[in-house]
């Protein structure tokens, strides 16, 4: 398989390294080989986060600049700030107001790499559904319905539903699939 | 038979034990600090009998590890690569008196740098130290290097050196592995001064036989596949091969099998020193050209020996400066290419328009700060309302973030908040000058290496203000216990050091300690202090601001909540956030108006004190 490139990014405290061990598990349970690369030391709550995950047999945990194929971002401004990352044809997920997003200044260039982007409030509707701490799984889901890549959407709510806890397993699934309904309304009206 | 997704200091753990490593110690620093930890958590789980320990500096560290392995056990210890400049003098003589039990020092490099003062590249050090050195690329390989690393170390009874860069410790990988047993090999130290004590008549011996040693490894190294092998093709000349090793060498073989490149022979050293030269020569001898892409120095590109034919840091067709990222190598690879006549890999411009785009978005700068509710905020605000003149030197730890209040002006390296007040005060005493000092410096760099400029500065009479910043953790590297609680690394507990003892006992006579949150009272007792540094009578006055973490002591760190919100009296001059710097106090993006963020306040109530315009009331 070729290798299928994920960067994965947000800030300090919005749980990106759950964000790819969710990726990871279920790429891992599929039979895949992964690769991570993630961001230690000065990065506090409040700081630019980034993680990188490949599924198929790199070499590399780094994703080259205009090599990912996948961009999912839990905060509008990083969205743009790891733009460069994704490659001719790649897909951006971000949480932000999806009638405001993308900004225009960035207009002619994705519209000259090809590249699509989708955007909903994640984090709204995680903290309206009872857990803002759970952002990370709204983006996942909200990936989920658009069905690219070598992970489906059932696969990865399986790894939720495997990877949450008992007191948030619930909430976490109702999160799920409410913005892999939205998620879904987008990716059939696109 | 388990697997899990883990973290190249986890996997390089997993490879410590499954070498059979008896005595591990380390000293925490970015990247390393996770493989104690995992060497812990992987002897727990099995039940081994691993003796581990967070040493109090590197040094130390290593010359516990160096006594265990000439008593006949398989030891290692680990460090960021600055770290081994606190070890370098032990480490240093080691391969000249070598080991029984195999002698593993993992030295991991931050190419970057990300979190570290220097990009020194440890293979340097291991060649100054004639110690041999495997360079993995992969956390997968970084385990396999380990395993190798000691056999080599016992074969031939000399310390060897692993190090991985921060893409290999920070990277995560797939892992499957089975179980693990303790070795049970028994401490047998056989006295022999002239070998483990020997003078320089018997070091001039034992470095010809050290010498000799490195031919032999050398020739080993002609055949360490796969971390050392070509991909030459018998009798075919090549117009231009790659040299590589490490983490670099993961991002080249993977980009010349996506643009299937096969016409591009490779070199890999993972295995680089001592230099593997048959190996090398063979590919030379093949190749008209030979670029050199390692991390971070030029280690290979100056073994390679043949001016005329190798690109590389030399020939600026490689950063001097700065992480390889895979997107900087395209770069390297294409230009190489094209300067020999032949195709370049891709046309990519590498993200250039598309990092200038993202450059012109004025998106928010987001620099490290330190935490809300953090004490040391508390500490520097009073410091510098009580001698805002002052020279600050400061030192390695979250605090050296104190910058941003202006209130660090130096950071050397460990330990010399301490030394260098006293040099400063040196520098302007001899002009009649009693230049106000105050030095900054937190518990656990304070143990690693305070007390020998404090001892010192006593001796020689320097005036200064020293605050220890004891936090009771060493927070920065992620929570390692310090030792003035006593608590080890694997839960046991040991004996906790009294910070005001060690002061006492480097010959300070006047010591108060303080609560930072209480402002009133440190600002007043720096200035008491600084009124005891000016008596002819008086000495250097030590202060210890005393406050736990609030990350790693939430509740301890604030006992009593305290809930602040921004009154009418706010005239939104910012004072709060530009320079008191809580990041939970923040200017509204449209209508300027100072807010309390909610989410991040921890509630210390601190600010309540530091508003000039007592604009900040509990809410
Ligand atoms: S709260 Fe106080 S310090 Fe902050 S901006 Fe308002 S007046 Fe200035
Ligand atoms: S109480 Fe004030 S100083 Fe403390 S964290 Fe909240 S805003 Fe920051």
């Amino acid at each position: 398989m070729k290798t299928i490139n994920y960067v994965l990014t947000g800030l300090g405290g919005q749980g990106i390294l759950f964000m790819t061990k969710v990726l990871a598990t279920a790429a891992l349970d599929k039979g895949y080989n992964i690769l991570g690369a993630e961001t230690h030391g000065m990065a506090q709550r409040g700081g630019s986060v980034v993680s990188h995950l490949r599924i198929g047999d790199a070499r590399s945990s780094l994703i080259r600049a205009g090599a990912a194929d996948f961009l999912l971002s839990m905060d509008e401004s990083e969205a743009y700030r790891y733009l460069p990352y994704l490659k001719k044809g790649g897909k951006l997920f971000a949480n932000a107001p999806s009638n405001q997003f993308p900004d225009e200044r960035t207009a002619a260039y994705l519209e000259g790499q090809n590249i699509k982007t989708w955007a909903m409030e994640a984090a709204k509707t995680a903290m309206a559904m009872g857990s803002s701490k759970s952002t990370n799984l709204a983006m996942v889901a909200f990936y989920a319905a658009f069905d690219v890549g070598p992970l489906s959407a059932a696969d990865l709510r399986m790894t939720v539903d495997k990877m949450s806890p008992g007191p948030f397993n619930r909430t976490n699934l109702k999160i799920f699939d409410a913005c892999y309904e939205t998620g879904k309304q987008m990716a059939m009206g696109n | 038979m388990k697997e899990e997704f883990l973290l190249g200091n986890g996997a390089i753990a997993l490879g410590i034990l499954e070498a059979g490593c008896q005595i591990m110690t380390s000293y925490p620093g970015t990247p390393s600090s996770e493989i104690l930890p995992e060497v812990v958590r992987f002897s727990k789980a099995a039940n081994l009998n691993t003796s581990i320990e967070w040493s109090v500096n590197e040094k130390v560290a290593f010359d516990n590890a160096f006594a265990a392995a000439i008593s006949g056990k398989r030891a290692a210890c680990c460090m960021k690569m600055v770290g081994l400049n606190v070890a370098a003098d032990s480490f240093m003589s080691a391969a000249y008196i070598g080991n029984i039990g195999g002698l593993v020092i993992i030295s991991c490099d931050d190419p970057g740098p990300h979190s570290s003062q220097t990009e020194q590249d440890s293979r340097l050090m291991a060649r100054l130290g004639k110690v041999p050195v495997l360079d993995p690329g992969s956390p997968e390989e970084a385990r396999e290097m380990i395993k190798v690393a000691f056999d080599l170390s016992e074969e031939f009874q000399v310390p060897v050196m692993v190090r991985p860069a921060i893409r290999v410790c920070h990277a995560r990988q797939n892992i499957t592995y089975g179980a693990l047993e303790s070795n049970l090999t028994k401490a047998d130290f056989k006295r022999e001064p002239s070998r483990w004590a020997s003078t320089p008549k018997f070091r001039l011996i034992q470095h010809k036989a050290l010498n000799e040693k490195h031919e032999r490894i050398s020739e080993r190294f002609n055949t360490l596949t796969p971390f050392n092998m070509h991909t030459l093709e018998k009798g075919t000349s090549y117009p231009f091969g790659v040299v590589t090793g490490g983490v670099p060498s993961c991002v080249v073989q993977d980009m010349f099998e996506e643009y299937d490149r096969k016409d591009i022979p490779v070199l890999k050293l993972g295995a680089p020193y001592p230099f593997p030269e048959r190996l090398a020569d063979e590919f030379m001898d093949a190749c008209d050209k030979v670029l050199v892409i390692e991390e971070t120095d030029t280690l290979i590109e100056y073994m390679l020996r043949d001016k005329h034919k190798t690109l590389g840091r030399l020939t600026h067709h490689v950063p001097m400066e700065g992480e390889l990222v895979p997107e900087k190598i395209e770069g390297v690879l294409n230009k190489a290419l094209s300067d020999c006549g032949l195709p370049p890999l891709s046309d990519h411009d590498c993200g250039t328009e598309a990092f200038t785009l993202v450059g012109g978005l004025d998106l928010p700068i987001r620099k490290p700060t330190l935490c809300p509710g953090c004490p040391h905020r508390a500490s520097f605000y009073s410091i510098r309302k009580a001698l805002p003149k002052a020279i600050y030197p400061s030192d390695i730890g979250c605090y050296t973030l104190g910058s941003n209040l202006g209130v660090v002006d130096t950071v050397l390296d460990m330990g010399a908040g301490i030394t260098m007040a006293s040099g400063f005060w040196n520098a302007y005493i001899q002009d009649d000058v009693k230049k106000p000092i105050v030095a900054t410096i937190g518990d656990s760099t304070f143990f690693h290496s305070g007390t020998t400029g404090l001892i010192n500065a006593v001796y020689n009479d320097s005036r200064f203000i020293l605050v220890i910043l004891d936090n009771h953790v060493t927070a920065m590297t992620g929570m390692q216990p310090s030792i003035t609680q006593g608590d080890r690394v694997d839960g046991r507990k040991g004996n906790a050091i009294s910070l005001e003892t060690i002061v006492k006992g480097c010959g300070i006579n006047y010591l108060k300690v303080v609560d930072p949150y209480d402002t009133k009272t440190m600002i007043q007792t720096v200035k008491d202090a600084a009124d005891h540094v000016n008596d002819p009578d008086g000495g250097i006055a030590v202060i210890i601001s005393r406050h736990p973490c609030v990350i790693a002591f939430k509740d301890q760190a604030i006992p009593e909540q305290i809930k602040v919100r921004v009154s009418d009296e706010c005239n939104d001059c910012g004072f709060c956030h530009t320079r008191f710097e809580c990041p939970a106090l923040i200017q509204d993006k449209e209508n300027g108006k100072t807010e309390i963020n909610e989410l991040l306040c921890a509630e210390c109530g601190v600010c309540i004190q530091i508003c000039p315009q007592h604009a900040i009331e509990k809410a």
